[in-house]
């Protein structure tokens, strides 16, 4: 009972994020981006077990944004920062003046763009998982993209149109990906899986008069 | 997020994460409106836990999903993770006792109310704080535990 645990991410120190940095533009292998990495989960898991939480995290270290870092793991996906989204909105205005409001930094927020057919081609935690139950006997929370997020997210019509014509036959792609990973999860013992839904709250929170967020 | 889970019940814990924005330690420009209008949806959705976010006033008053759906695990946000300081324990065992009104101590689980870096360059926090939360958290469990006992 009142077990402790977290939503997810971890702050990222400034080696981190120089690290995530040189991988995106490939002057790092993904190989030394995870040996860095896997030393900074070691640090947070180290602090957390000094904290004496009950359920850990790794943090979402390796991870760019929460839902952006599927692009690494899912082809028919792009990277792409706002401010690369800004020149195919139709209302760059609008659109620019939203982020402005929000506060939301146009070049250092980026989203996982589909651009062709969907397929899962690694694990998106599965391995991540497998790495935290070695430094750790405790029990492990792991967190994923939901379903409508990612859909609503990807979708771009003007990059997505041509593979799937439509976004509710992209979502049928988005969840079998997601139960794929579940799956592979579930077969990797995983007690705990948590899906980030943030904008639901958009939807019933700001009707079509007010503004909608990047995501 | 049905179609996603269906099959998979009981050979794991599910939860689902429904919060109000993350991208900035501005209150003012985060999403506000309490869970009212989604009971529906959460009661539909087969998922075990709601991880949810009680740390602000934005997110509204706990007894909405309390009378509504205390058959779920809550995963009660209860720390701020955009903020510079570490609440007070007594303050995260007074939400976890107004938490009690409707959950069981076993369906209760402490948790931030989000991350504390969901975007890697627009991290809200910084590390020796982050872990000074989670520190409130637990002593705060363990005095809860002793609460209900």
């Amino acid at each position: 009972m009142f077990s402790v645990t977290q939503v997810g991410s971890w702050p990222r120190s400034p080696e981190l994020l120089a690290g995530l940095r040189e991988k995106r533009m490939g002057r790092m292998t993904d190989q030394q981006f995870n040996e860095l990495a896997d030393g900074e989960i070691r640090r947070c898991i180290q602090l957390q077990l000094d904290a004496g939480v009950d359920i850990v995290v790794d943090g979402e270290l390796r991870r760019d944004n929460f839902y952006s870092f599927i692009s690494e793991k899912v082809d028919g996906t792009r990277l792409m920062s706002l401010a690369e989204m800004l020149e195919t909105v139709e209302d760059k205005a609008a659109f620019e003046e939203m982020l402005q409001t929000l506060d939301a930094p146009a070049f250092s927020i980026r989203n996982p763009t589909c651009v062709g057919k969907l397929r899962r081609r690694e694990p998106l935690a599965a391995n991540d998982l497998r790495f935290l139950r070695t430094l750790t006997d405790k029990p492990v929370k792991t967190t994923l993209p939901g379903p409508y997020l990612l859909t609503r997210a990807m979708w771009v019509t003007s990059y997505s149109g041509s593979a799937y014509g439509d976004k509710p036959v992209m979502a049928d792609d988005v969840v079998s990906i997601l139960r794929e990973e579940l799956e592979e999860l579930v077969d990797e013992g995983a007690e705990f899986v948590q899906f980030d839904e943030p904008v639901l709250t958009e939807v019933v929170h700001s009707g079509d008069d007010k503004r909608r967020t990047f995501m | 997020m049905n179609r996603v889970l269906d099959g998979f019940s009981g050979k794991l814990r599910t939860g689902i994460h429904v919060c109000r924005g993350n991208w900035s330690k501005r209150e003012d420009v985060l999403i506000t409106g309490d869970y009212q209008p989604l009971v529906d949806c959460f009661r539909e959705m087969n998922v075990d836990q709601l991880v949810l976010e009680y740390a602000t006033p934005r997110a509204g008053e706990l007894e909405i999903i309390g009378r509504a759906l205390s058959d779920r695990e809550i995963g009660l946000g209860c720390v701020n993770p955009r903020t510079d300081v570490a609440e007070p324990v007594e303050s995260i065992v007074d939400r976890a006792h107004e938490a009690l009104q409707y959950w069981s101590p076993e369906k209760i689980f402490l948790n931030p109310d989000c991350g504390f870096g969901c975007f890697a360059n627009r991290c809200v926090n910084q590390e020796d704080i982050a872990a000074a939360k989670l520190k409130s958290m637990v002593d705060a469990a363990k005095i809860l535990r002793s609460d209900v006992l």
